[in-house]
């Protein structure tokens, strides 16, 4: 039972973390969606018509998301919409940087000084977003033994 | 299936309150915006965007034609530090994000009946559109935009200063 307790402690722990992770990351491309279009632009890898429609509709998927992953609510189907999102990014800056394209990746603020050092540490920190979205999403412990 | 199913449900939930928030924003962008370089400055046209059209000159031709005629005065609208690494010979600096320190100086300078034309790097910065709004903001009547910037003025072989050290060439 003591082993149980600490398995969900830990999913909780990550699942608060990734919530919060993303909500964070959601709020300045939600306050300013003209700067983050710009990013996204600045990509190279998007078509011009559908630039605009990620830059209003993205910020909120991860926002909501992030809501729902840090109070529980469908977690596993957060967790699969932020895997999606993260294989996507880990894809986006993947390319631009074999193909040595400056760009700025708008996470979690607009630094138009971005370093190639600093895009590495991206790729990096996405890649462990994504293992502990895998993790969350291999958790088994069934809802009902987390309340005893 | 399940999943599939709210994995849908948060898309729409998530969706919904973009397009909603985007509505009332007014930070608000249109949903197509304009990126497509050969049509001028790149823009999200947002509703309170500096970028307009109207103002701008696209050829590189005609901004010479206009340096030529010494009517207007240039205006770079990058960071200092771009100034100093080169600029359009005669321009005056005058960075965006330093406005407010800089314009009291600029306007004993250039008085707001003074024909400006202002620039920045080319078609993905949108400073010099900005710059130019602030102008006409205090009083300015006379603004416009030329889109190629720096960069395209110097391939043309056009008069440049290549840094600060030196008077031009």
């Amino acid at each position: 039972m003591e082993s149980i307790s600490k398995v969900i402690w830990i999913e909780r722990l990550l699942r608060w973390f990734l919530g919060i992770t993303f909500i964070y990351a959601s709020i300045h491309k939600i306050i300013d969606p003209a700067e983050f279009a710009k990013i996204i632009y600045g990509y190279g890898l998007f078509p011009h018509f559908a630039i605009n429609m990620i830059a209003i509709i993205l910020p909120f998927v991860e926002l909501v998301t992030g809501l729902f992953l840090l109070f529980g609510i469908y977690p596993k189907a957060a967790a699969t919409i932020i895997g999606v999102l993260l294989v996507t990014f880990i894809l986006a800056v993947t390319i631009n940087l074999l193909r040595g394209y400056e760009f700025d990746c708008g996470c979690f603020s607009f630094n138009k000084n971005d370093t190639l050092s600093g895009r590495y540490f991206l790729l990096v920190r996405d890649i462990i977003f994504l293992m502990i979205c895998l993790y969350l999403l291999r958790f088994k412990v069934k809802r009902h033994e987390e309340n005893k | 299936m399940k999943r599939i199913k709210e994995c849908l449900m948060l898309i729409i939930l998530s969706s919904v309150c973009a397009l909603l928030y985007n509505t009332l924003s007014p930070e608000g962008i249109a949903l197509v915006g304009e990126w497509d370089t050969s049509k001028g400055v790149v823009s999200a046209v947002a509703k309170n965007d500096p970028v307009v059209h109207g103002l701008e000159i696209d050829s590189v031709q005609t901004a010479k034609e206009i340096y030529d005629s010494g009517q207007a005065v240039f205006v770079d609208a990058r960071s200092q530090e771009a100034f100093d690494g080169g600029h359009i010979r005669g321009a005056v600096s005058l960075p965006v994000y330093s406005f407010e320190d800089k314009i009291e100086q600029f306007y004993k300078a250039y008085p707001p009946s003074t024909y400006i034309i202002t620039y920045c790097s080319g078609r993905e910065c949108q400073d010099s559109h900005e710059l130019a709004q602030l102008l006409i903001q205090i009083g300015y009547t006379h603004v416009r935009v030329y889109i190629d910037g720096f960069p395209v003025w110097q391939k043309n072989g056009f008069p440049v200063v290549k840094s600060s050290t030196e008077k031009g060439e």
